[in-house]
């Protein structure tokens, strides 16, 4: 691979062939096909799907037990020079406690070997908006700024590609936003950037196309919004609590959006075909009725539910 | 960007609570020393120098133990602890990782473990006995070559290194080594033996050494550079994934 960081035509950017990997009689990865190129990827999956494996496989630090991980057309095992090319953010928080927050990127832009190691630290480090607190012991960040430090420190060398585990982990709102922001920036520019999360939120405001992985397998991948259609399409289930839930449940049985209700225990539950109508239907039906709604909540709306549907299909 | 690894390495080791424990580790073969001076013994000084203070307790546990804390954790703790990922993933070969990191071991070794052998044998010696001790001084060096790379080896190798390193220090170079000669071409602690005995020109059972002087330099350069080029071997391959 020639270090010049630019895509090769027809190549993607990212491939996984027909990838496997097991530790010991664990399956972690089961047969895994997929190409990306530049945009913005979601590695949408539950915890111990197998999404952090194949961001490390991609990364060149895990070894496919079957099939190959490539990086534009190179095997990614043994390879130290995709890193010309690669940015990885670990989702572990560990960084050189000693080091401050400038020390720590500046390191990464001086092992990359970069003319203007300062100028670029410097620039990473802005990007993620920790140049307030730069010279502070990184030792002593909070958890979602190690999360941005660590970003800086995959990005000072402007890769084309960018790999995350859970980045989105400790941050708090604000953060979360202008890290998406800041990814969003790397990808209009041309870059590749998959990150992995197990919240399907995180993914619905920043991927323009998702990997849904389940059980270490590809259950589902491409545009965010098909996807998420399929998931949503489903059926629900929702809790209510009422102070006559016999009468709203009368009420609510005639209406469109509603197929079906129980109750059971003094606990009234409904299934309904489209939640955000059912939202909207039910506090109307409640006020005709004269029933005090006191709380609606999915009964199933946990990922793991909605994956496991998605496998069903 | 070697020096800028051993830097950081070193910076990581100087920070470690172990190396506290070694700094205090090194203290004691002058403690004895000490209180062997003052004690007026009527054992000959150099002989009790080189048997006792310097064959006996330097060479067999003070060098190995400091040895098997630094070289086992230079790379072993930064796999474990994640922070590994952040030098494995730039375009460096692997070696360019490893030797700086076993340099910067090896430096810390030496600058705790040769003041240590120089300064409590002058002491011992009462000023004298000047090739007993750069003899010894030299056997240290060169033994915590070896001793930093193997045990940097181990730690690539296996989890449990310092369990390992502490049963291969005290079992097989303390014990099996003393019963059954054929071993001692196998420990570290009888090649700088030999070294200290060959460099200080003295009686080879002064040294309690088994081989000779050559044997054992050739013996103790080619355990170094064999466990380096194993290491590197086994960093190449060395996978790094999140911790479950």
């Amino acid at each position: 691979m020639n270090g010049t960081q630019e895509m090769k035509a027809g190549v993607p950017a990212l491939s996984l062939e027909s990838v496997s990997r097991w530790y010991g009689n664990v399956v972690a990865v089961n047969d895994v096909s997929f190409d990306l190129g530049p945009g913005i990827t979601g590695l949408l999956g539950p915890n111990g799907a197998g999404k952090s494996t194949i961001l490390h496989m991609l990364a060149g630090l895990l070894r496919p037990s079957r099939g190959a991980a490539k990086v534009l057309g190179e095997s990614a095992w043994h390879n130290p020079e995709i890193y010309r090319l690669i940015g990885f953010v670990p989702e572990r928080e560990a960084v050189y406690p000693f080091l401050s927050g400038f020390d720590f990127v500046r390191a990464s832009a001086r092992l990359h070997g970069l003319p203007d190691v300062e100028a670029a630290a410097l620039k990473a480090l802005a990007e993620v908006e920790l140049t307030d607190v730069k010279d502070r012991a990184s030792g002593g960040y909070s958890k979602g700024m190690k999360q941005r430090l660590k970003v800086a420190a995959a990005i000072v060398h402007e890769p084309r590609i960018l790999l995350l585990d859970e980045p989105f982990n400790g941050a708090d709102p604000r953060q979360r936003l202008r890290m998406m922001d800041s990814l969003r920036r790397m990808a209009a520019a041309g870059a590749t950037v998959v990150y992995s999360s197990h919240i399907l939120e995180e993914v619905e405001r920043l991927a323009e196309d998702v990997l849904v992985i389940i059980a270490g397998r590809l259950a589902a991948s491409g545009d965010f919004h098909a996807i998420r259609k399929l998931m949503t399409d489903r059926p629900y289930s929702v809790s209510v609590r009422s102070n006559d839930d016999r009468g709203l449940a009368a009420a609510l049985i005639g209406q469109a959006p509603v197929f079906g209700v129980e109750v059971m225990d003094g606990a009234l539950t409904v299934r309904t075909s489209d939640l955000m109508a059912f939202a909207e239907t039910v506090p109307k039906v409640a006020r005709a009725a004269g029933v005090t709604l006191f709380e609606l909540s999915p009964t199933d709306e946990s990922l793991e539910s909605v994956f496991a549907y998605l496998v069903q299909r | 960007m070697s020096g800028f690894i051993f830097m950081l390495t070193l910076r990581q080791l100087l920070l470690q609570k172990s190396t506290l424990l070694l700094a205090l580790l090194a203290l004691i073969p002058l403690l004895i020393a000490l209180i062997f001076r003052l004690s007026e013994s009527d054992q000959d000084p150099e002989n009790w120098t080189a048997e006792v203070l310097l064959g006996g307790l330097v060479v067999t546990i003070v060098v190995p133990l400091t040895a098997l804390l630094l070289g086992a954790s230079v790379i072993g703790d930064e796999l474990e602890d994640g922070t590994a990922v952040y030098l494995l993933t730039k375009p460096l070969p692997r070696w360019q990782v490893l030797l700086p990191k076993v340099a910067a071991a090896l430096l810390l070794a030496v600058a705790l473990a040769v003041p240590a052998t120089v300064l409590s044998g002058l002491l011992a010696i009462e000023g004298g006995g000047g090739a007993i001790v750069t003899g010894f001084a030299v056997a240290v060096l060169l033994g915590s070559l070896a001793y930093v790379a193997v045990f940097v080896l181990l730690s690539l190798l296996s989890n449990h290194a310092l369990i390992i390193g502490l049963i291969y220090i005290f079992l097989w170079e303390g014990a099996l080594a003393g019963i059954f000669e054929g071993l001692r071409f196998l420990s570290i602690r009888h090649f700088s033996l030999g070294i200290a005995e060959w460099v200080a020109g003295t009686e080879r059972e002064t040294f309690d050494a088994y081989l000779g002087g050559e044997t054992a330099l050739a013996f103790v350069l080619a355990t170094a550079f064999l466990a380096l080029l194993w290491a590197n071997r086994r960093l190449e391959q060395v996978e790094v994934r999140e911790a479950s």
